[in-house]
């Protein structure tokens, strides 16, 4: 079992950064065209807790490489699988990601949680990752490659996955703002 | 396959959120009806591609259900 950790902060606030994250991935993020489709499963708000929970399904396209493919049995297509929170007494996003596709083969558990930066708490929001990474099967050699090989690939589109986060954050503060201020103008949301 | 209904319930639900459930008013679900529209496509896709299944055995199986706490 491999865990990975990063962590980063966004100048922007929570309450922008929680609509952002609804928003990451569409033509606005260049860096995610390896998600094909993002799908709402099931969503319910907990009457006692105001929590919002949602279920998701993500469909990415398949990007490992061939060998790995092969391991897996790995078609064009992938998926994953993200049970979120948003509590927003405690202004706190919480996702929860599994892949679907080749669980039995290998298991990427990936956790996200957004929530005000202690240094600046109104302006700033903080994004903590870590991810389980633990590859099954009898042969040694080949689950340490698969778990190192997922690590390093894990950090590169973390990476990208924050470049790509910035725009989006950009685009829907932008679009949050317009509506304070037109109060009723409905927003383009093109895809 | 589901794109437009897709569209018009993650429209509702953005608007929803950020204009009253951010704001403590989220209590009723303005966006229910699209949503049904929308998941009754989806639910039809996803069963046609296979991939019902594998939700199925992941949601109960996977430690993601941890913070259900009593929803289902």
């Amino acid at each position: 079992m491999k865990v990975f950790e990063s962590s980063c902060v966004f100048e922007y606030p929570w309450a922008n950064v929680s609509i952002a994250n609804w928003r990451k991935y569409g033509a606005w993020n260049t860096q995610s065209t390896h998600v094909v489709a993002v799908d709402t499963l099931n969503r319910s708000v907990d009457p006692s807790t105001g929590i919002l929970r949602t279920e998701r399904l993500i469909t990415c396209k398949q990007n490992a490489p061939r060998w790995l493919m092969k391991i897996v049995g790995g078609t064009e297509e992938s998926y994953v699988r993200e049970v979120s929170e948003v509590d927003p007494q405690q202004q706190t996003v919480t996702l929860r990601s599994m892949n679907l596709t080749g669980s039995n083969i290998i298991s990427v558990q990936e956790t996200v949680v957004y929530s005000p930066d202690p240094s600046s708490p109104e302006t700033r929001t903080r994004f903590q990752q870590d991810a389980q990474i633990t590859a099954y099967g009898a042969f040694s050699r080949i689950c340490a490659a698969i778990e190192d090989w997922s690590v390093e690939r894990f950090g590169q589109n973390a990476r990208k996955g924050r470049v790509g986060f910035e725009a989006v954050l950009e685009m829907s503060s932008k679009a949050f703002r317009d509506m304070k201020d037109g109060g009723g103008r409905s927003e383009e949301i093109s895809a | 396959e589901c794109s437009e209904k897709k569209e018009r319930y993650d429209t509702c639900f953005i608007k929803w959120y950020s204009e009253k459930y951010l704001r403590g008013e989220g209590s009723t679900d303005e966006c229910a009806e699209l949503f049904k529209e929308y998941k009754s496509c989806l639910n039809a896709a996803l069963k046609q591609k296979g991939i019902h299944n594998m939700i199925e055995e992941a949601r109960k199986t996977s430690p993601n259900n941890n913070n259900v706490k009593g929803l289902k």
